[in-house]
């Protein structure tokens, strides 16, 4: 990973260049808007949703029916489960059923504690970034079953949220033949705005690099309208509804 | 990409439109389609409900944003770096293109995979890359077709709309050295296989921004098939070309743009995937780019600042809805405008950013200012008034059709002078029986060559509307002497009063 010294410094000539032009470029467009810059943040007195729409929040159960009938209209499966027990019994049933031979999970604590290893017994199974000596973009792309508890879902998209960490990597949502989210409840919401607000709190500095909403399975119509599934990414989704 | 093949046609939009309008196939696909994009656009935003407040949100978020897009921008470019992120500024299409090659040099990329990107179309960067060794592989499954095609995009949301099954069976089996059948799943199947070598293997991965998040300097991408994932994922390197007035100042306000983006291109209520993503990858994690670009181009944008006709243009969220519900573009389809950008939004937009009317001065009429563009507009841009203001600068430059602007000088001069008018009207009645066949008029010749090619001119009544005005004229005043007593008096009081000076205003009882 370490990059050479020619290439840092390479970088760093670019940088520079780029601080040097930035204040002509924003200049110029002060320029342009006929006035001096603006310095300071503007009053924005329509930022974000409409006010009437931030007040909308379905209950738990009609948040629960949307958010299936919504996956399912987007072409994904869910299960509603009482358990992270049963979320088990129902992974290790579907990876029998679809003989999964290969599989990836995330580093989570909920599935730390699972035991899935234990329910797949005949499938090769990978941690997420467990040893640093592993390749672990090929990992993934080899699974047949991606594994990933959802950090939020929005019920009235059909939507999850995935966010990268050491622990949680893009790829075991994206290169896997089949993903499995488990969604706890409590972080089943109704609208994306909802979701969208905590990284505005949360501030620049303390975002991951990669946020993900997913709704469904990889999906195009590029070919005479005709849709087809699992383009690139993965073409089977449950999304499966836990408490 | 160069753009070949798609250009040879003709040097007008008219040439062009007639290639496309003798195309069968293309027509009724472009048809099928953008009927489809748009019922399924009509639909989503009935389902979601009070449509109209919602794009007015987004055009008052829009406008915020490009009104304090000096504050905006330097904020986002400020936070984008503090991510860890080189940016860049570009002020034309070619510095966007050497800060980009020269990246991929530094890189010792062989290979460059990329997600769907209009900018780096405007800045015809496939083809520079290719220039220096540098293979530019387009992942999206309608992009690569049309790549293989060597070929541009038609749509901005279904850029091989205007090929079918059998010419991508014949593209792809080509590709794979090996007959595949005409069926989506296999062609699809095909793709996905060839690609994930692509992904796996590539130096570099490449994408647009469909926005750009001030406060976090975050980057916004929406698309169904996950391959702006992949590119974003798996190369080392990351580079985004956006254009300069991607921004948004918070993931608040992105709420209103992924209601309204997802819903007008496609009708779906989100793409299956929306992704932030802030900065390279961290130290401690596992995937993700470890060198990450973004490219801030100018390339005529900043011209529309300031210009109180055009300024509105770089609200545009890049929908595509404008062409759906385009009555010219579902006849011609994309390649007749001969820009990177079709549809109304294109007609407008190219002008726009070359600030070059003469050489794009058809594109403006090939419009029929119907408003549908408008209607259809998430952001509420008024691109049907921008076509007329782009029109009238066409005429101010001198660029106008030299036998309209003499014949709108003898309308003056016969429309200004009653007996002149009189007597042209009674030769036209007189010597249009040389011509009238069936009622109408079919010659094409001289003035009327243009309209005939497509319709039938009627032919002058026998007595025209002011030839009758005399008989009709009389009629209405017998029939004012019919009319009944207590209103007739009511009305010659108010003409009255009107005369006196009272009245008028002021008769709320």
């Amino acid at each position: 990973m370490a990059k050479s010294e020619e290439h840092q410094s390479w970088l760093a000539e670019l940088d520079a260049k780029s601080r040097a032009k930035q204040a002509g470029f924003i200049d110029g467009i002060s320029g342009k808007l006929k006035r001096p810059r603006v310095t300071a943040p503007p009053a924005h007195p329509y930022r974000g949703a409409p006010d009437f729409w931030k007040a909308f929040e379905w209950p738990l159960e009609e948040r629960i029916a949307k958010f299936q009938a919504n996956f399912k209209a987007a072409g994904g499966h869910t299960e509603r489960l009482a358990s992270m027990e049963d979320a088990r019994a129902f992974i290790a049933g579907k990876a029998a059923e679809l003989s999964a031979r290969y599989v990836i999970r995330q580093n989570q604590p909920e599935l730390n504690g699972l035991g899935l290893e234990d329910a797949m017994p005949d499938a090769a199974f990978s941690v997420w970034n467990s040893d640093p000596q592993e390749h672990w973009k090929a990992r993934a792309a080899e699974a047949d079953f991606g594994i990933v508890v959802a950090d939020y879902a929005a019920a009235y998209t059909g939507s999850v949220t995935v966010l990268s960490s050491k622990d949680k990597g893009r790829s075991v949502s994206l290169l896997p033949t089949v993903l499995m989210v488990i969604i706890p409840l409590e972080r089943l919401h109704t609208r994306l705005g909802e979701i969208l607000i905590d990284f505005d709190r949360a501030g620049r500095e303390h975002l991951p690099a990669g946020i993900h909403f997913i709704s469904g399975p990889s999906r195009s119509a590029d070919i005479e309208n005709d849709l087809t599934i699992g383009v690139h990414g993965p073409g089977v989704v449950y999304a499966l509804l836990v408490g | 990409m160069s753009a070949t093949g798609t250009q040879a046609g003709g040097a007008t939009v008219k040439e062009r439109a007639e290639l496309a309008l003798n195309n069968d196939f293309l027509r009724k696909a472009v048809k099928f389609t953008t009927e489809r994009l748009r019922a399924g656009k009509e639909n989503a935003a009935a389902d979601h409900g009070n449509w109209d407040d919602w794009r007015e949100r987004g055009r008052q978020i829009r406008l915020h944003t490009i009104a304090h897009l000096d504050y905006y921008l330097n904020l986002f470019a400020d936070n984008a770096r503090a991510n860890g992120v080189h940016v860049h500024f570009a002020d034309t299409a070619a510095e966007a293109v050497k800060i980009s090659l020269d990246i991929a040099k530094h890189a010792q990329a062989k290979t460059v995979v990329k997600s769907k990107s209009m900018v780096t179309e405007e800045l015809h960067l496939n083809h520079a890359l290719e220039e220096i060794g540098v293979e530019a592989i387009e992942t999206d499954l309608g992009e690569y077709i049309i790549q293989l095609a060597g070929e541009t995009p038609s749509h901005i949301i279904i850029p091989a709309i205007h090929k079918n099954r059998y010419q991508i069976a014949e593209l792809l089996s080509a590709d794979a050295g090996e007959t595949l059948a005409p069926d989506t799943q296999v062609l699809a199947g095909f793709v996905r296989r060839k690609l994930r070598e692509k992904f796996l293997e590539a130096d570099i991965g490449m994408t647009g921004c469909n926005f750009a998040i001030a406060e976090t300097g975050s980057m916004v991408l929406f698309e169904n098939e996950g391959n702006a994932r992949m590119v974003t994922t798996v190369p080392k390197t990351q580079i985004t070309l956006m254009g300069m007035e991607r921004i948004i100042p918070s993931f608040a306000d992105l709420e209103v743009m992924a209601t309204l983006l997802p819903r007008s291109a496609t009708g779906q209520k989100l793409t299956v995937y929306m992704s932030g993503i802030t900065g390279p990858r961290r130290d401690a994690d596992a995937d993700g780019p470890e060198e990450m670009h973004i490219v801030i181009v100018d390339n005529g944008r900043s011209l529309q600042l300031g210009d109180p006709e055009f300024q509105e243009l770089l609200n545009c969220i890049r929908c595509g809805a404008c062409l759906n519900a385009c009555p010219v573009y579902r006849h011609i389809g994309g390649h007749a405008y001969g820009g990177t950008y079709s549809g109304p939004i294109g007609a407008v937009l190219t002008p726009a950013l070359k600030k070059n009317v003469a050489e794009w001065d058809d594109i403006a009429n090939a419009s029929s200012l119907c408003g549908a563009c408008y209607e259809a507009c998430p952001v509420k841009i008024p691109l049907h008034e921008m076509l007329i203001y782009l029109r009238r600068r066409k005429l101010e430059a001198g660029r106008g059709d030299k036998m309209e602007a003499l014949g709108m000088k003898g309308f003056a001069a016969v429309m200004s002078n009653a007996k002149r008018y009189r007597a042209v009207v009674k030769l036209g009645q007189l010597g249009q029986k040389l011509v009238v066949r069936d009622g109408g008029i079919r010659v094409k010749l001289g003035p009327l060559k243009g309209w005939n090619t497509y319709r039938v001119t009627p032919s002058l009544p026998k007595a025209s509307f002011r030839q009758q005005w005399k008989t009709m004229e009389e009629e209405i005043r017998h029939g004012l002497q019919d009319m009944d007593p207590a209103v007739k008096s009511r009305m010659e009081q108010i003409v009255k009063d009107r005369e006196s000076g009272k009245g008028g205003h002021g008769h709320h009882g």
